[in-house]
């Protein structure tokens, strides 16, 4: 497994586990909303559930909080299980996903609110030293006596930052935070929790639909689907490793070839896809001869040519996109598919234009063969 | 036409209604009041404050008004919030609008019947009777403070249910699980936070009872039996039973100045409870 160099972290397996959830089952009534969770979030990290809505994520977050009770396996905080316990009572604090900033209070009585419930209390001037500190880490100092309908989103989102960090939580866990910002703020936002993150040692939990929040963010990722688990790993392995289509589509953008697994090799595996042709390709795991599976190439890997070897397209379109430059090309019996090409092999080959013909290639190892679903 | 003369069109039936039916009746009411009875009732115009000095001649009236008004309005308040709360926050969403139909239902019968209900269960063969059963006897209800006061609570619960209701139907769930999040045990919470963010619909409820209370009459003239009454009371029995207008008109223009005065006083403490807020402009 490989890590992020820049977050300077450990192993996740390594460190002690500070929030897990064992054999994890929700159901609604009918519906089954969290399948068999497993999970162990390790203390320090930045952990993210990512899934398009209704995939479970929200339920997970709300069960660590303590907001819902599993039906079935257990959520564990600090070793301890803690199924029932009320999220009164629980060392986990959340950034909800409309803030939910309490209206009729100030600033600093919404970032203070956690600790006035504190018993025994807490002095007044303690409270209001530590709500000063807290505003500084959200980079609002002197905000203070702000109404909540007087902030701006993105200062309403950092309140909520704030009233969440002051108590220190074991988790914090994050619902979209970074739903209701524009594409700007979201990207500034992202780098600050980052930072945060680090600058406090707090384990973060970001529940997300967008994947390129949950990459460029997360120290591991925990892709949900319909419920349960598909893959757990860095945003490097699920992009470079995704273990099946859903998720090679879901991180990131491929192109899939739909074929049949001919002969399974540790090294390069021959795929004979749907218009007779045989590629090569790198193998996914718990793949058997003989399987319908499909290989995916990202649009980076492939290579396009004025000639040479490669399958034989058509350009069909064309669309610059700065360092890159994004092609549709068609090939007569695999269709349609991207290809990215970067900026500086068009200023060296020259571009190409709608209608050129081309040809298409890529290293056999950038082919992953992967499961249909 | 130009947007003003549609506006003043569009406001001129509310304003008819409020200068004919209202402004007018005032002033001659209050004209009235300074006048003298005439030898054969009704009035004679004049100058002079002796209607007004005789006013504690009614004392009693405006007592039990100043009474039973309030403490009917917390009752009712007491008995209403914890009702929206459920029908707001905890009831099934599937049985929430027939819940709070049944909160209406007894608007669809005519409070004089429903009055004349409580005649019957509060008299001598009602309550008091079962009462008397299982031992408690000699209590009498009907024709005292207890029984308007009951009238009063039954009559104007839905008036203070609704605006409690709007205002905790609208609170956004999640501040409740926020405040649990960060610490707050539920009775906190409550205080903390459920409370505050209703306040607007408590003001409302209570200013609607209130006011109505204030000139109340038909209840106290059911339930009070003649011994329990409101200035509503004493205004009828001035103007058609001894024909005093002069003298009835006093106790009408004192009355809207009591009560001018108390909402006045009322406003100030909602408006500085909720000075931190935005959406105190429901009032």
């Amino acid at each position: 497994m490989e890590n992020r160099g820049y977050t300077g972290n450990a192993e996740p397996a390594d460190r002690k586990p500070i929030g897990e959830l064992r054999g994890v089952t929700k159901r609604f009534g009918e519906v089954l909303a969290a399948s068999d969770l497993n999970l162990s979030i390790a203390e320090g990290e930045f952990l993210s559930f990512l899934g398009p809505s209704g995939c479970g994520k929200t339920t997970a977050l709300r069960m660590l909080a303590g907001f819902e009770a599993p039906t079935e396996g257990d959520v564990l905080l600090d070793g301890e299980v803690v199924n029932t316990l009320n999220a009164h009572h629980r060392p986990v604090n959340m950034v909800f996903q409309q803030y939910a900033l309490f209206p009729h209070m100030t600033v600093a009585q919404n970032i203070g609110y956690g600790l006035r419930q504190i018993r025994p209390r807490i002095p007044k001037a303690q409270i209001a030293e530590r709500v000063s500190k807290a505003l500084d880490v959200v980079r609002l100092a002197g905000f203070e006596d702000r109404k909540i309908w007087e902030m701006s989103g993105g200062q309403q989102q950092r309140v909520a930052l704030a009233r969440a960090i002051i108590n220190e939580p074991k988790l914090l866990l994050l619902d979209e935070p970074m739903a209701a910002l524009d594409r700007k703020l979201r990207k500034e936002m992202q780098i600050e929790l980052q930072d945060l993150q680090r600058q406090l040692g707090i384990t973060f939990v970001l529940v997300t639909h967008d994947q390129e929040e949950a990459l460029s963010m997360s120290d591991r990722i925990c892709i949900m689907r319909e419920g349960r688990i598909v893959q757990i790993g860095s945003p490097q392995e699920l992009y470079d490793r995704p273990k099946s289509r859903y998720i090679a589509d879901f991180v990131g953008t491929s192109n899939f070839f739909n074929g049949k697994l001919t002969q399974l090799s540790d090294e390069l595996s021959t795929v004979v896809l749907d218009n007779g042709m045989q590629v090569q390709g790198t193998v996914g795991e718990g793949l058997t001869g003989g399987q319908d599976v499909c290989i995916s190439v990202r649009p980076e890997q492939m290579k396009l040519n004025r000639k040479g070897e490669g399958l034989q397209v058509a350009v069909h379109n064309r669309i610059f996109l700065g360092e890159h430059t994004e092609y549709l090309v068609t090939h007569e019996t695999l269709g349609d598919f991207l290809v990215l090409a970067p900026r500086q092999a068009e200023l060296t080959e020259g571009a190409f234009v709608v209608g050129d013909t081309a040809t298409v290639s890529w290293e056999a190892t950038a082919a992953l063969i992967l499961d249909r679903n | 036409m130009t947007q003003r003369t549609r506006t003043w069109l569009l406001l001129a039936p509310a304003g008819t209604w409020f200068l004919v039916m209202l402004i007018i009746p005032l002033t001659v009411v209050f004209i009235f009041s300074f006048g003298e009875r005439a030898p054969s009732g009704g009035v004679v115009l004049a100058f002079s404050f002796e209607q007004y000095a005789n006013l504690p001649a009614r004392w009693a009236a405006f007592k039990n008004t100043m009474t039973l008004a309030p403490i009917g309005t917390l009752s009712a308040l007491l008995i209403a919030y914890p009702l929206a709360y459920f029908l707001a926050v905890k009831a099934n969403p599937k049985w929430k609008t027939i819940l709070l139909v049944l909160v209406i239902v007894p608007f669809w019968t005519s409070i004089l019947i429903r009055s004349y209900a409580w005649i019957f269960l509060l008299g001598g063969r009602g309550i008091p009777a079962l009462l008397e059963w299982v031992g408690i006897e000699g209590l009498r209800l009907i024709n005292t403070p207890f029984a308007v006061l009951i009238g009063i609570i039954y009559g104007y619960l839905p008036l203070m249910v609704f605006p409690i209701y709007v205002s905790l139907d609208k609170l956004d769930k999640r501040l409740l699980e926020a405040s649990s999040d960060l610490g707050a045990k539920p009775w906190k919470t409550f205080l903390q936070i459920t409370l505050p963010l209703s306040i607007p619909g408590i003001a409302t409820g209570c200013m609607l009872v209130f006011i109505l209370l204030m000139g109340e009459y038909l209840i106290p003239a059911l339930l009070g039996g003649g011994k329990v009454f409101f200035v509503g009371n004493a205004l009828v029995d001035l103007f058609l039973q001894s024909r005093n207008w002069a003298y009835g008109s006093a106790v009408a223009v004192t009355l809207v100045v009591v009560m001018l005065i108390t909402v006045t006083i009322y406003m100030r403490l909602i408006s500085r409870l909720g000075a931190s807020r935005e959406d105190v402009s429901i009032m």
